[in-house]
C-alpha cells in the first residue's frame, strides 16, 4: 500500500515535472530525461564524483565539530542550569542568525579553503545539535534521578546510566535536524565562495547555460542528503527501540 | 521450589528498625515535619497516612537519605542516614522504571550500581523477577508493554532484587485498579512474611492501611506532626482469609476513619 503510494506520486512528480519542462516555464528548464542523462554522464566522467568527496570533506569537518562539541555542550547545559539559562540566548540568536550574511566574514578569516565551508557547515548545524541535547536533559524525569540516588548512584552513573539515556531521543532527532541543516550550509557556502565542490559544479553549470547538468547536480546533491539522513535514521530507529 | 532454595541460599539479612527521633524538616516557611518521633520495630509493617500535605512523602523520603532533614535524627539500624544507604529500598508510586531498559535490565539496575557482575546481576534479577509472579515471559518486554500493574511488580522486583532490609514504599498502589491492588496487596503480603523485611508504607488508603500493616502512624497536616498510632490486632496471614469481611477490620477502618476526619 505505502509502496503503491510512494511509486504513485513519484509518477506524478515526475510528470507534473516533465509538463513543466515541455510548456515551457523557461526554456532553460530542462526535462527528468535530460536531467537524467546529465546526471548519467556527470557521473561516468568521474566529475560528480570528485566534486562530492570535496564536499563531503568539508561536510564531515563541520557537522562531526557540531556533535562533537554541540551535545557535550548540550548535555553540560542541560546539567549545569546557570550555563543552560545564559547560553540558550546565544545559541537562540545564532538560530535566528542570517548566517548567509556571515560568509565573507568567514572567508576574510579563514580563507577559500575547505575549512571555511566547513566553519559555515558548522555555524548552520551546531546550534540546533546543542539545542537538542540541551532540550534532552530538560525533558528528563526528575524521578528517575531519584530512582537512581535511592540506589547510591555516584554522580558518573547518574549521568551515564539516567540522563545520557533520557536525552538520547532528542539528541538523535537534533543529528537528523543538524545533518539537513549541514548540507544546506554546504551548498551556500560552496556557491557563495569556493572554488571546489558540489557548489562549483552548480555554478560552472549555470554559468554555461549547461541547465541540464546543474539540475542533475542538484538532484545528486538531493540523493547524497537523502541517503545520509535514512542512515541516520535507522541508527535512530536501533538505539530507540523501545520506543516502537 | 527451585526458588525457595535459591532465596534461602541468598541468606536474606536480619531485619533492622528504624529509629526517627526529634525530626524536622522545612520547606521554606512551610513546616513539612515537626517534631517527628517514631520508633519502627525490626521486622514490622508500619503505614504512614495523613492528609495530603501533612509530610508522609517527605517522612519516607527522609528515612530513604533521599531529603536531608532540618534537625533531628533518623536511624536505620546501626546507621545514622546522612543518604542514601545499602539497607533501603524505594518503591514508587508512579514506578519509576527506565522505559528504554527491558524489565530484566530494570530490575537489575540497583545491582548494576553497586558493581554486581553480570552473570551473577542476571540470575538475581532473574529471581527477584520470579518471586513478584512476573517470571518467564515478561523479561524481555519494555515498560511501556506493561500494565500498571505489572510495572509495579517490577518496580518491587528492582526493590527486592537487592536484598533490601528495608522497603519503603510511597504509595506503590495508588495508580493500579482495585481488582489488580487486591491481588498485588496479598502477593505483598506473602512476600512479606517469606523474607520478613522491614516495611514503611504510605498510603492514602485506610482499607490499605489497616489490611497490611501491623501499626498505622496518623500524621497531622500543617505543620506534619505525629496525630496518633493504631495498633492493628488482626491476626496473620491475612492474605489467606477473608479478613476484609470480618467485623474486626471494618471497625478498624471506621476507627480509623473516625481519626483522620477530625484531621480534614
Amino acid at each position: 500500500m505505502v509502496i503503491a503510494l510512494r511509486t504513485a506520486s513519484l509518477v506524478v512528480f515526475l510528470l507534473l515535472w516533465e509538463w513543466a519542462a515541455r510548456v515551457p516555464i523557461s526554456f532553460n528548464f530542462p526535462t527528468p530525461w535530460a536531467t537524467f542523462t546529465a546526471l548519467i554522464e556527470l557521473v561516468w566522467s568521474g566529475a560528480l564524483l570528485q566534486a562530492s568527496l570535496t564536499s563531503l570533506q568539508s561536510l564531515a569537518l563541520g557537522f562531526g565539530a557540531a556533535v562533537l562539541l554541540g551535545v557535550p555542550f548540550g548535555l553540560v547545559m542541560g546539567v549545569v542550569r546557570p550555563i543552560g539559562r545564559v547560553a540558550r540566548i546565544y545559541l537562540d540568536l545564532l538560530i535566528a542568525l542570517p548566517t548567509a550574511a556571515l560568509i565573507p566574514l568567514v572567508i576574510l578569516s579563514f580563507g577559500i579553503s575547505i575549512l571555511s565551508s566547513a566553519v559555515i557547515v558548522f555555524v548552520f548545524c551546531a546550534p540546533f545539535v546543542t539545542m537538542n541535547a540541551y532540550g534532552g536533559v530538560r525533558d528528563m524525569r526528575p524521578r528517575l534521578v531519584e530512582m537512581a540516588r535511592s540506589f547510591g548512584a555516584s554522580w558518573g552513573q547518574l549521568f551515564a546510566r539516567i540522563v545520557l539515556p533520557s536525552a538520547l531521543p532528542m539528541i538523535l532527532a537534533g543529528l537528523r535536524l543538524g545533518l539537513s541543516r549541514a548540507f544546506l550550509g554546504l551548498i551556500v557556502a560552496e556557491l557563495l565562495l569556493s572554488p571546489f565542490g558540489l557548489g562549483r559544479l552548480i555554478m560552472d553549470s549555470r554559468s554555461m547555460f549547461e541547465h541540464d547538468r546543474m539540475f542533475a547536480t542538484v538532484l545528486w546533491t538531493l540523493l547524497l542528503s537523502g541517503a545520509a539522513l535514512a542512515g541516520l535514521a535507522r541508527l535512530e530507529g536501533r538505539l530507540l527501540r523501545w520506543r516502537m | 521450589m527451585a526458588a525457595l532454595a535459591a532465596s534461602a541460599a541468598a541468606a536474606p539479612p536480619a531485619p533492622v528498625g528504624i529509629g526517627i527521633e526529634g525530626v524536622h524538616k522545612s520547606f521554606g516557611a512551610v513546616h513539612a515535619l515537626v517534631d517527628i518521633n517514631i520508633g519502627v520495630r525490626a521486622g514490622e509493617f508500619l503505614a504512614l497516612i495523613g492528609p495530603s500535605g501533612c509530610g508522609k512523602t517527605t517522612l519516607l523520603k527522609s528515612i530513604a537519605g533521599l531529603i536531608p532533614i532540618d534537625s533531628g535524627r533518623i536511624t536505620v539500624g546501626e546507621r545514622v542516614v546522612t543518604g542514601p544507604g545499602p539497607e533501603c529500598s524505594v518503591v514508587f508510586q508512579d514506578f519509576a522504571l527506565m522505559p528504554w531498559a527491558t524489565v530484566q535490565h530494570n530490575v537489575e539496575f540497583g545491582l548494576l550500581l553497586r558493581g554486581v557482575p553480570a552473570k551473577e546481576r542476571a540470575e538475581t534479577a532473574r529471581r527477584a523477577i520470579a518471586k513478584v509472579g512476573l517470571g518467564g515471559s515478561f523479561e524481555y518486554a519494555y515498560p511501556s508493554q506493561l500494565s500498571g500493574g505489572m510495572q509495579q511488580r517490577v518496580g518491587l522486583a528492582r526493590a527486592l532484587a537487592v536484598n533490601p532490609q528495608v522497603l519503603l514504599m510511597d504509595e506503590p498502589f495508588a495508580s493500579i485498579d482495585e481488582q489488580t491492588r487486591r491481588v498485588f496487596q496479598d502477593d505483598l503480603l506473602r512476600l512479606w512474611s517469606a523474607e520478613r523485611k522491614t516495611v514503611v508504607l504510605v498510603t492514602h488508603s485506610m482499607e490499605e492501611a489497616i489490611y497490611l500493616s501491623d501499626r498505622v502512624v496518623v500524621l497531622s497536616p500543617r505543620p506534619g506532626r505525629v496525630h496518633q498510632v493504631l495498633d492493628v490486632p488482626l491476626p496473620r496471614p491475612r492474605e489467606s482469609g477473608d479478613v476484609r469481611a470480618t467485623a474486626d477490620f471494618a471497625r478498624m477502618v471506621d476507627g480509623l476513619w473516625q481519626v483522620l476526619r477530625k484531621l480534614q
